[in-house]
């Protein structure tokens, strides 16, 4: 009898050690650091998305079963301020993962005098420069860098085929005179003239002039019989407008930085008839309609700025790699398991808080995941970057419709047969 | 423990540099009563000069000449002086707020060839890939780690930050500095004392443009990289504020505001992540401007002069 009471009293004592020790795990904490532009109208959402992400990463159990605490740091679009944030997030608060930013004038020098030195893994929503394409290249990010934003080149080529496709023979190009709009501006031209189609100017458009009736006035005569849009949706605006009432064409071809209801209301439906807008996004998979879903009930609003499906895949593969890594993994074991997180032939889970459970469970076993993004299932290249199949979309009655679906194969044959 | 001294080594080499500029503009405005209102422009002359002539070559890229930190950056400020040199003729005459916007349109002309010419500036992505003066060596002596690295060049930016200052107070200090400050309070008078008014304020505005320059040369090897962004008005205001806060007219001030003015902006930046709620989390950087802005317009309503005011005295110390 004296035996049995011990027996029970050892199996309460170690029930009590046992759940002191499942209460220590959720205790316990992983510092995530994230660094956006938040005091800019389009880059709070892209950091709300990474926030919400990571609340979502939590309820689905968090990181190696340790909640993820994120400290938002704005970068305020100024690099000595972003970079002073990201070295006081790697140096003070220890982080290990490094999400951010938008801009690459900023992202270069976080990556070459931060992350890089610290051993820190970053990845980002936007950066879209070719620039951290070399820097991969040559070596020097370490393995250490991931951009969730498909290069430019992807867009600039399917705004080649779309274009080739409607019979377009001469082109006119604006583009937002920032590294982004550089890039893909040159990279369109480049597509454009490689099917044979003339680019009859490349203008640029600078941010924050009251108009552009000069840059307008110099594209139309060129006669173009359609334009290519590099903008973004403010410029945009100015632009389309001048452009239609000084007797432009209808024709357009916009890149996915216009997909907004502020372009299509102000510029006016009516006008938008012959607008073809590309993208990189796969909206066919079920991961990307879900994104969409939930991000509406979410936040009472369809996600339509720059960069926020880019912004969710972004922290949740960077976060599903930390779970993968274990807790107290450095920045280089983080990345290292990324590729077990896009693994194609890995099971498939979703972006919502299921498909994390279902991820996290699988990872912990040690089994690859092949991570159904907002982007759709996203594969990085050796340098950090991805690749994507691409999207053809027009603005319909009641929002954006989806002209056309060209998978990835369809586009890396196109891409091929340019060269 | 070592992470905060890590941070706060690069906190003091990113303020000391702020520190020399703002010792630039203080030989300006405050001894000589120049509004410069492009600080960013001659600051944004140095470090692109002293990253076209000493960092690495890129295909496709003008520069990349690998020439030595020093005679780099002795590039740099010889150009930052040359631009001054170019524009101060022309817009010299001009006085105060004339001064202020010609100056400013100065620096808006040379963000925009930074962002367009992009054979010479590398464009929007910039510049990147800057060999450090004597990085190898001074990390294989902390045995690979970049701690170390870090210490000597906070050392080196401090040492240029004794420089100019030592220097500027023996400059203002003397006959000169007399000079320009009989300009600044009353040019006819000064004319009439035989002072050449228009060829002080070339001077004047070429050296402090050319500490600006001295600056951005350190702060492209510090960073390893320039972009456009780095030539954005914002600068000029943050340098100007340093300046007001610390104390127009007193090289001490001038440094005490570019370092009070720098932890203001970043620390309020780290309390605000560190102790806002997880919800307020996304209105922090809002709440950081509307902070910053706050604690500039209070010092200028509390104490206008700045927290170290000029001094003037009727004979100097030495």
């Amino acid at each position: 009898m004296k035996r049995e009471i011990s027996g029970i009293v050892a199996a309460a004592a170690l029930a009590v050690l046992a759940q002191t020790g499942g209460a220590a795990a959720q205790a316990c904490s992983v510092n995530v650091g994230v660094v956006y532009p938040t005091s800019i109208d389009w880059g709070k959402p892209i950091a709300a998305t990474t926030l919400w992400v990571a609340d979502m990463v939590n309820e689905a159990g968090g990181v190696d079963g340790c909640k993820v605490e994120t400290t938002l740091r704005d970068d305020q679009n100024d690099a000595k301020v972003g970079v002073d944030a990201a070295k006081a997030l790697v140096d003070i608060s220890k982080v290990r993962l490094l999400i951010g930013t938008v801009a690459s004038g900023i992202t270069i020098p976080i990556l070459t005098s931060v992350s890089v030195p610290a051993g820190t893994m970053q990845i980002s929503c936007c950066s879209s420069t070719t620039r951290l394409t070399a820097l991969a290249a040559e070596g020097a990010t370490k393995g250490l860098w991931f951009r969730t934003f498909a290069t430019s080149r992807v867009q600039g080529s399917v705004a080649a085929m779309a274009a080739k496709d409607a019979g377009y023979k001469k082109v006119a190009v604006f583009y937002k005179n920032d590294d982004w709009g550089q890039d893909l501006g040159k990279l369109a031209a480049a597509a454009f003239r490689a099917s044979g189609i003339e680019v009859t100017a490349q203008i640029a458009i600078s941010d924050g002039q009251p108009g552009y009736r000069a840059e307008v006035t110099q594209a139309l005569a060129g006669k173009p019989d359609a334009v290519y849009l590099a903008l973004y949706p403010k410029e945009g605006i100015s632009v389309v407008r001048e452009w239609l009432s000084l007797g432009g064409t209808n024709k357009m071809i916009g890149a996915n930085s216009l997909k907004s209801d502020d372009f299509r209301n102000t510029v006016g439906v009516q006008h938008l008839a012959n607008f073809i807008g590309t993208d990189t996004s796969t909206p066919r998979t079920d991961s990307a309609k879900g994104f969409v879903a939930a991000y509406t009930a979410k936040f009472g609003k369809p996600p339509a700025g720059p960069g926020l499906p880019n912004s969710f895949d972004a922290t949740a593969i960077a976060l599903l790699a930390y779970s993968a890594a274990g807790k107290d993994a450095t920045g280089a074991q983080i990345a290292a398991k990324v590729p077990m997180v896009t693994d194609p032939k890995g099971e498939k889970a979703n972006g919502d808080v299921e498909g994390f459970k279902k991820a996290l469970g699988l990872l912990k076993q040690g089994k690859a995941v092949s991570f159904q993004g907002a982007t759709g299932a996203l594969v990085f290249d050796k340098n950090g970057d991805v690749s994507a199949p691409a999207v053809l979309w027009t603005f319909g009655a009641n929002g954006i419709d989806e002209k056309r679906y060209i998978p990835l194969e369809d586009v890396e044959a196109f891409i091929a047969a340019l060269k | 423990m070592i992470g905060v001294i890590s941070y706060l080594v690069f906190f003091a080499t990113m303020a000391g540099i702020l520190a020399i500029v703002v010792l630039g503009l203080n030989l300006q405005w405050g001894y000589t009563g120049l509004f410069n209102g492009g600080v960013a422009a001659f600051f944004g002359a140095g470090a692109y000069v002293t990253m076209l002539l000493g960092g690495r070559p890129e295909p496709g890229q003008f520069g990349g000449f690998l020439a030595p930190f020093p005679v780099a950056i002795v590039g740099g400020i010889l150009f930052a002086g040359l631009i001054a040199w170019f524009f101060g003729v022309l817009t010299l005459r001009l006085r105060h707020d004339y001064l202020a916007i010609a100056t400013f349109g100065v620096a808006i002309a040379l963000e925009s060839v930074a962002r367009n010419a992009e054979w010479l500036t590398g464009g929007a992505k910039g510049l990147r890939g800057f060999p450090r003066p004597l990085e190898a060596t001074i990390t294989a002596l902390g045995g690979g780690d970049n701690f170390l690295y870090g210490l000597f060049f906070l050392a080196l930016v401090l040492a240029v930050l004794a420089a100019v200052y030592v220097g500027l107070e023996r400059l203002t200090r003397s006959p000169y500095g007399r000079a320009l400050r009989a300009i600044r309070e009353d040019e006819a008078a000064a004319r009439s004392l035989g002072k050449n008014p228009v060829r002080l304020r070339l001077e004047s505005f070429v050296i402090g443009s050319m500490i600006m320059g001295a600056a951005g040369g350190l702060y492209v090897a510090f960073y390893a990289y320039v972009g456009p962004q780095d030539l954005a008005p914002i600068l000029t205001f943050q340098v100007w504020a340093m300046l007001i806060v610390g104390g127009a007219g007193n090289n001490r001030g001038a440094v005490l505001g570019a370092f009070l003015i720098w932890a203001a902006w970043t620390a309020s930046g780290f309390a605000l992540a560190a102790l806002a709620p997880q919800a307020m989390q996304l209105y922090t950087g809002p709440i950081q401007y509307i902070l910053i802005g706050s604690v500039i317009v209070g010092m200028l309503l509390w104490r206008p002069q700045g927290i170290l005011p000029e001094q003037i005295r009727q004979q100097g110390r030495n």
